[in-house]
């Protein structure tokens, strides 16, 4: 499993750990059923608090992603399609809030904003194609 | 093995390092009264108790090892009936050892030495060594070694020289008084290890007794 | 006794002569956790460890250790461990006689674990304890505390004249220690560095209270450093400015999370580290209105 922490990334450390977990959870990187080390271990071998990895590991577990064995250590839970579709639905409305803060600073309309967006997909798709 | 002889067990092993420091002083005693062979016992006894028995305060001072006396699993008690008996294993050590030199430096010089003699002056160094520890252990315990020191190592030892000096002892003038003078010795000795557990409280209370102290 | 406790004390209070060393303090750890004890030398701090272990007497409140109320039975310390800056032992004294020395005392005693530890940490065997450099020495306490097993850990100033990297091997070496969740460790010092990271709880102590304690990140959240120019930190109603500094050309201080909104536009509010929160806690003077003492989680 792969965990890098920032110091200067403007994120909490559970934050970060809980997203990067989370992203290799979605992507496949971690397989449902493979175990991921103890909040103790994580902590040790990240050098951070115990609470601070205990909080990343109870909040994947809320949002589904993994599940906790007390005294054993956690691990990946099926990937559940609402689950999936849930995160990425959410993570495609904070992009396009960001997109739609940064146009409203910008003076863009909605025209131009959908003039944006088709164009990357317009450019996704040759990429595709090649 | 109880808490209290594990402590002096600690004492032993503190003072360890330093054990040809020990036989040089032991060796030098043998030397100076090897000419007195009767007297040689309680000679040798009150001075290698009043430099060796309170040895081991003198090394705990210099590594601190009131620390580790305050975190070690034994009762507090323990730690200062532990340097009692450690006092205690070194009379009786000396007191062998140098019973069995005397009357092989008696057996060289053709001196009688009998049974009589052997038991007199043998109560007479349980006496010497028991009053002497009993002045130094509370003094030392109290303050430290740093403070008591050299003074308060020697001069025991010369008010209980002088003390015998006056008095003019010979083997024969003591016959009667030995058992009073056994069980006094004694008395004092418990009473000086009841003194030192009531003032031992007190030492404790400053720092971590580093050297900077 | 709860003994999901690693320790708790109560209302303590510990006086020498007619000055206080400690005053009303309490705060508690759970079992499993790292709690930094943080506090400006004669703060208080090694008073409050001696008070824990038994060595010193306490004039109010109550103490409870391992489930045991202090003093307990003298075999409670055969589950805590004591490292300072430097090893109390007597300094002729080999690594092996060290194990001569303490074994009779420790019935846990593991001494291939003594060896092993001894092997990681790099020390020698053979050596002598007087030879030991400053970051060996606290090493050695460490090895030795844990061949006796010991579930409880204190530590007092360990660090002071240690270099960054023996810092950050004693972070690694406390990790370890605390994948074991019946092991607790505390961590008294006035390098709050140490405990950025791994401190799980905060005790900040000055003049012989407890400021505030609490889990660190609580803590973090609880304080604003605020900044601005020589006028803009003054005279202004419900917000207290804690430890202010004032230079020609600005003015910085702690204040509480909810007093910052109050501060207006002009001051520039940031989170603190826990430096920053000690030293302006630090900075106070002698006797202000207590500031709120939080709960451990």
């Amino acid at each position: 499993m792969r965990v890098v922490l920032s110091n200067s990334a403007g994120a909490p450390l559970y934050q970060q750990i809980k997203e990067q977990v989370g992203t290799a959870i979605l992507s496949g990187e971690l397989a449902e059923g493979s175990a991921l080390p103890s909040v103790r271990a994580l902590a040790r071998d990240l050098r951070i608090s115990i609470i601070t990895t205990t909080r990343a590991y109870t909040e994947l577990a809320a949002e589904g992603f993994i599940a906790t064995v007390p005294g054993k250590g956690a691990y990946v839970l099926p990937l559940d399609s609402a689950l999936v579709r849930e995160q990425l639905l959410r993570q495609v409305e904070d992009g396009l809030q960001t997109a739609l803060d940064a146009a409203r600073r910008g003076g863009l309309d909605r025209d131009d904003l959908i003039r944006i967006l088709d164009g990357l997909i317009q450019a996704e798709q040759q990429e595709t194609i090649q | 093995m109880t808490a209290t002889a594990r402590m002096a067990m600690l004492d032993l092993r503190t003072v360890a390092p330093y054990r040809y420091y020990g036989l040089g002083v032991f060796a030098l005693g043998v030397l100076v009264f090897a000419s007195k062979p009767i007297w040689f016992v309680p000679a040798l006894v009150l001075m290698f108790t009043a430099q060796i028995a309170p040895y081991p305060f003198s090394v705990a001072d210099k590594a601190g090892l009131e620390t580790l006396y305050a975190v070690l699993p034994v009762p507090r008690r323990a730690v200062v009936y532990g340097h009692y008996a450690w006092a205690v294993a070194i009379f009786l050590a000396t007191a062998t050892v140098g019973t069995g030199l005397a009357l092989l430096i008696a057996r060289i010089q053709d001196v009688p030495f009998g049974g009589r003699v052997v038991v007199t002056m043998l109560t007479l160094s349980w006496a010497l060594f028991a009053i002497n520890v009993a002045i130094q252990f509370p003094l030392l315990i109290r303050f430290g070694y740093t403070r008591v020191s050299v003074l308060g190592t020697s001069m025991p030892l010369a008010l209980v020289l002088g003390v015998v000096y006056r008095m003019r002892i010979t083997v024969a003038s003591m016959q009667s008084w030995l058992p009073l003078i056994g069980v006094a010795a004694l008395a004092v000795f418990v009473a000086s290890a009841a003194v030192a557990t009531a003032v031992d409280g007190r030492r404790v209370r400053h720092g971590w007794n580093r050297r900077t102290d | 006794m709860s003994s999901d406790l690693a320790f708790a004390l109560r209302g303590v209070g510990a006086a020498v002569g007619r000055k206080f060393a400690l005053r009303d303090v309490s705060f508690e750890l759970p079992t499993g956790y790292v709690m930094g004890l943080i506090g400006a030398n004669g703060a208080g701090k090694t008073t409050i460890i001696r008070c824990l272990l038994g060595m010193r007497e306490i004039d109010t409140g109550e103490i409870e250790l391992l489930g045991h109320r202090v003093p307990g039975p003298s075999d409670l310390r055969q589950d805590i461990g004591v490292v300072l800056d430097h090893a109390f032992l007597v300094g002729d004294w080999r690594l092996t006689d060290v194990e001569r020395v303490l074994r009779p005392f420790y019935p846990r005693w593991d001494g291939a674990r003594y060896r092993q530890l001894l092997d990681e940490f790099g020390i020698e065997l053979r050596a002598k304890v007087k030879e030991l450099s400053r970051g060996m020495s606290m090493k050695l306490m460490i090895a030795v505390a844990l061949s006796h097993q010991a579930r409880l850990l204190l530590f007092d100033e360990p660090t002071s004249g240690l270099d960054p990297v023996a810092r950050d091997e004693l972070a690694g070496i406390i990790g370890d220690f605390l994948t074991d969740e019946g092991h607790s460790v505390l961590f008294s010092t006035h390098i709050t560095a140490d405990l950025d990271r791994i401190g799980d709880y905060v005790t900040l102590v000055h003049n012989g209270r407890v400021v505030r304690t609490g889990a660190k990140d609580e803590i973090l959240d609880a304080y604003r450093v605020v900044r601005g120019g020589p006028e803009d930190l003054g005279g202004l109603v419900g917000v207290e400015l804690i430890g202010a500094r004032h230079t020609s050309t600005g003015a910085q201080a702690l204040v509480r999370t909810e007093e910052a909104d109050l501060l207006g536009g002009r001051v520039l509010v940031e989170a603190p580290t826990l430096e920053e929160i000690a030293v302006h806690i630090g900075a106070r003077a002698p006797h202000p209105k207590p500031l709120s003492t939080g709960r451990t989680a």
